[in-house]
């Protein structure tokens, strides 16, 4: 296999870690959301192209619907969060305290 | 040089994903991931897809990222985190550059470089696709998109619902209340 596919995984645990150890934006996770759902997309279609695998090219526009409908919804939500608290940072998100 | 221009991309591809997700301000995250996402285009096009790239640019970056710069131009600060202007981001961002130079470096180096993580990848000139026969005067690719319409009717219909259903979920959570 190509060493292409390397870089894409290394690509996709980036953002990983992006996504998990978070700063002060929310926006900034769900950037790195994206970049996840980028990556994936990339590794898929190189896999079918490389292969020949011909219907499952309809793969990477289902996934890239879903992801579209994750964005969506993850942005209404920073956006209610945007309009309760002016900001979107992260350390407004503690109504638990336990 | 030509044999490893797909490398080269996907390298620049991972230098790009470090810029974001080092996590400066979101505005200058959006503008990477823009950069990003024009590289991975190029990648999948050098792989002969060229309606799958056409997809990337249209929708992920003209529909997505579109919606992600003007969220992020409405809930943004007044002094914008830069790489440089803070030093957590730019750490990040030198450790995840240092770490693929390494990679590149140790992939490049030798011809016959193996690497076994849980598959054997080797080659990083191999770009070529292997060929099993002629597929006549159509694109492959495109066809298996359009077997979407014809195979995949039970795909369109759940996709398409799930997207009315998002829709609704998202007027619902933003009505608040």
């Amino acid at each position: 296999m190509s060493m292409v596919y390397i870089n894409i995984f290394l690509a996709f645990t980036l953002s990983f870690m992006g996504l998990l150890i978070y700063r002060s934006h929310l926006m900034s996770s769900l950037l790195c959301l994206e970049g996840m759902m980028l990556s994936l997309f990339i590794m898929m279609t190189v896999t079918i192209l490389v292969n020949h695998f011909t219907l499952a090219s309809m793969a990477p526009i289902v996934l890239l619907v879903f992801a579209a409908c994750e964005a969506a919804l993850g942005l209404s939500l920073l956006v209610m969060v945007s309009n309760t608290y002016g900001t979107d940072y992260v350390q407004n998100l503690n109504l638990l305290q336990c | 040089m030509m044999t490893y221009i797909v490398f080269i991309l996907s390298v620049i591809f991972v230098v790009s994903f470090v810029g974001f997700s080092s996590k400066p301000s979101p505005i200058y995250g959006g503008l990477v991931l823009i950069v990003s996402g024009a590289v991975g285009c190029g990648i999948v096009l050098s792989f002969g897809g060229s309606f799958l790239g056409l997809m990337v640019f249209l929708i992920y970056l003209g529909g997505m990222l579109v919606v992600f710069g003007y969220t992020t131009a409405m809930a943004t600060e007044q002094y914008p985190e830069v790489w440089v202007s803070n030093k957590a981001v730019l750490g990040a961002f030198i450790v995840g550059l240092l770490s693929e130079l390494l990679t590149a470096c140790y992939i490049l180096k030798g011809d016959d470089v193996e690497v076994e993580v849980v598959l054997k990848f080797n080659g990083a000139g191999d770009w070529v696709i292997y060929d099993t026969g002629d597929s006549g005067f159509f694109s492959e690719e495109a066809m298996g998109i359009a077997a979407l319409y014809s195979y995949g009717t039970w795909l369109v219909i759940v996709t398409g619902w799930s997207l009315l259903i998002g829709v609704l979920v998202i007027m619902e959570v933003t009505r608040g209340n």
